[in-house]
């Protein structure tokens, strides 16, 4: 280790040496102004018809739900697949009732399971035995059709990434206009987590003759699942 | 002022970029090469020019990206300091390399203190530029490609041909092939779907054995500390989530002042790049593992590498190279690039991003003929982004590449490597001769009397094209004789 470290306290200092040298008579206070594209506010409306046009566009499903036929989607569309198992967290909004749903006497025999195991010793278990996952979103942006993770103890950042098949519940209340809208309405430059994922669409790739392919590596599948209660609508 | 120019080692691309002119002719010969290129560069200009239905937000978020970059490099050295601050702070390991050889030896050396022999890539052009791979390969360790596309040139033991699309020179019945001769059990086909499958179960496996994820970085943020990277395969996710460890590399100019400068930055990034409002996967780093967690690396590092920036930052002109974000736009748009293909450069950065980076990292004398493979059309400055004036640049180059060196070097390395003493003494005496009314006179006359002894053949010139005739009277005789016939009623 100290090897590393005096190695590299040698060409740091000569690296900013050498930089600070040639702006050492710079005017920080005058600094050209930066002009910024005003875009037009997009209406509630709006906002959702974009997001859900580009979510689309990009290959990923959208599904309407409300708070009580969540778990129902789901099931239906893992039924449609033939997928008979879940994973997810246990603390987030719905958890709760994605469980007691799926315990129930009478359901399709989808089994739900709790990434509750540390990763690096249980690799199998989410590369081989989780076919589908079910991760909350933070907020969502409007106009590039993105939905905003802040992946937790709870919901790891691989939930969202290694099963093949990806919900996702957004709650179109905290839909944001656009990327810069949101890091200034939320304060991110204060404090961030350790690791931020903005998801546009299911994994892809055009690396072979510009053809596009999904599911390169991350989920093939991404179903959105967005919560669209109109109560406070008008 | 003192300039440190900088003094490459020689690695392969010092000698791949000294064979430019013969690597020309044989990639101009290649006709599936050619048609390949001639394809992917139509899609890809298109997509670009879909994506900007907007001319005046365009031109706007190009002004405010090029004010951006320029703000932070202005405050290069201070914005290093505040960032190594910040992600010490948050947990991440920060060191610094002014060579190649240092950022291979400090990553080599992270690798080892872990005993960690599985090594998987996500895209990186900085680890290109190092030569990473084939380092690490000698200290057995094995270093996987995990971008699709970087995954087929590693399988082929080449080098990427576009920074943003690694095998843009393969189509899909190559990868099939290539697939064929490398993948045991791999059922032949060309289907592109089924070709993408098998690339992610081979990977796939190797993710979910690997000790160390390399990435390279896309924005890294002084504010927060916090380190962005922009896919949309989510092989750069799975590099920073699944091992223990984590490393990024990048050079110095990846630094931004504040989050803020991001989304601007990341709009035109996608769009530029491939068209897209946005990639698919955004991802951003701040901190390693937390308590608690149950993925995630326990050890984060972020490796800087100067490699001929710092020589390049010297230079108020020269400078605005480092503006680059790399879209690869550039070279989407490059009617040189377009015919040649991505591997004739011989460098890691090929195109006219390539041909202004290159000379700071290979010395002028390894890359002398690259500021010349520009017709100056303009199309890339049109393109870039961040504004880099690109032609102006190459014209500056070419400059740096004839002057007359004296015995140091003042802006860099291999300066005056393109100055050829007949050359020189042409345009010295072209330059008397425009100088001076009857030196001019009397040469035309010379020249005009002389026109039948031009040789048939002037060397490259007349490779393609037949030789000029030299007209029997100057322009400025025949105006004369004209005059007199009029003045005569
Ligand atoms: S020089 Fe400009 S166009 Fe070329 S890769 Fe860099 S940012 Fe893109």
């Amino acid at each position: 280790m100290s090897t590393i470290h005096s190695e590299r306290s040698g060409a740091r200092g000569r690296i900013l040496e050498k930089l600070k040298a040639q702006v050492a008579g710079a005017d920080y206070g005058k600094l050209p102004a930066e002009p910024s594209y005003a875009y037009p506010p997009m209406s509630r409306d709006a906002a959702l018809a974009r997001f859900t046009e580009c979510l689309q566009a990009n290959h990923a499903e959208v599904i309407e739900v409300s708070a009580e036929t969540i778990p129902l989607a789901i099931e239906r569309e893992l039924v449609k697949r033939n997928i008979s198992k879940l994973i997810c967290g246990q603390k987030g909004k719905f958890s709760g009732s994605l469980e007691s749903y799926f315990s129930r006497s009478d359901s399709e025999g989808i089994e739900l399971v709790k990434y509750d195991f540390p990763l690096s010793d249980n690799k199998s278990r989410l590369f081989d035995e989780a076919p589908a996952s079910f991760t909350h979103s933070r907020c969502s942006i409007a106009a590039t059709g993105t939905i905003v993770l802040w992946p937790s103890e709870d919901e790891p950042r691989t939930l969202s990434l290694v099963p093949p098949l990806h919900f996702v519940l957004v709650d179109t209340h905290k839909m944001v206009s656009d990327f810069a809208t949101l890091l200034k309405s939320e304060h991110w430059g204060a404090e961030l987590p350790a690791n931020v994922l903005l998801i546009s669409g299911p994994s892809k790739t055009a690396d072979i003759q510009q053809t596009l392919a999904y599911g390169a590596h991350g989920p093939k599948e991404l179903v959105v699942l967005l919560l669209n209660n109109n109560t406070d609508k008008e | 002022m003192t300039v440190n120019i900088h003094h490459p080692a020689p690695s392969k691309h010092t000698a791949k970029a000294k064979n430019f002119r013969t690597s020309v002719e044989r990639d101009l010969a290649d006709e599936e090469l050619r048609e390949n290129f001639r394809g992917a560069m139509k899609f890809l200009s298109e997509r670009r020019k879909s994506a900007f239905p907007d001319e005046l937000e365009l031109q706007t978020l190009r002004e405010q990206c090029r004010l951006i970059k320029q703000r932070c490099l202005l405050k290069l050295p201070y914005l290093l300091e505040q960032l190594e601050d910040n992600l010490t702070r948050n947990g991440i390991q920060v060191h610094w390399a002014e060579t190649t050889e240092e950022a291979n030896s400090i990553i080599q050396r992270i690798i080892s203190k872990r005993e960690a022999t599985r090594v998987v890539k996500g895209k990186s052009m900085v680890s290109e530029e190092t030569e990473l791979n084939a380092y690490l390969e000698k200290f057995g360790i094995e270093c996987l490609e995990a971008d699709m596309g970087e995954y087929i040139v590693q399988l082929a033991k080449e080098e990427p041909s576009h920074i943003i699309v690694p095998a843009i020179h393969k189509n899909k019945y190559q990868v099939a092939d290539l697939f064929a001769k490398n993948i045991p059990g791999f059922e032949h086909t060309t289907d592109v779907d089924k070709l993408i499958n098998e690339g992610r179960r081979v990977l796939r496996d190797k993710f979910k054995h690997a000790d160390v994820g390399i990435t390279g970085v896309n924005f890294a943020v002084a504010e927060t500390g916090t380190l962005c990277l922009v896919e949309n395969e989510g092989n750069g996710q799975m590099c920073t989530a699944v091992p223990n460890v984590h490393i990024a590399m990048t050079g110095i100019e990846k630094v931004v002042e504040w989050l803020d400068d991001v989304p601007p930055l990341l709009s035109l990034l996608t769009r530029s790049a491939t068209g897209q409002a946005i990639t698919t996967y955004f991802n951003m780093i701040t901190k390693p593992r937390q308590p608690g967690e149950k993925d995630g690396p326990e050890e984060v590092h972020l490796v800087l590498l100067d490699n001929g920036r710092s020589q390049a930052f010297a230079d108020e002109e020269l400078r605005q190279t480092l503006q680059c974000i790399r879209c690869g736009a550039c070279m989407n748009h490059c009617p040189v690039y377009k015919r040649i293909g991505g591997h004739a450069y011989g460098t890691v950065y090929p195109g006219p991003i390539g041909k202004i980076i290159s000379p700071h990292m290979l010395g002028l004398d390894a890359t002398k003929d690259l500021p010349t493979a520009s017709s100056l059309c303009g199309a890339c400055g049109e393109v870039c982004p961040v504004k880099i004036p690109i032609p102006k640049l190459l014209l500056r180059l070419r400059q740096e590449s004839v002057k007359v060196a004296g015995p140091e070097e003042t802006v860099m390395g291999g300066e005056g490597a393109n100055r050829k003493t007949t050359e020189a003494l042409i345009w010295q005496g072209w330059s008397a001769m425009h100088r001076h009314p009857a030196l001019y006179r009397a040469s035309m006359w010379l020249a005009t009397r002389l026109h039948k002894f031009m040789p048939a053949k002037i060397g490259p010139w007349t490779s393609v094209r037949s030789a000029p005739h030299i007209a029997p009277k100057t322009l400025h005789e025949l105006v004369a004789q004209r005059k007199n016939t009029r003045a005569k009623p």
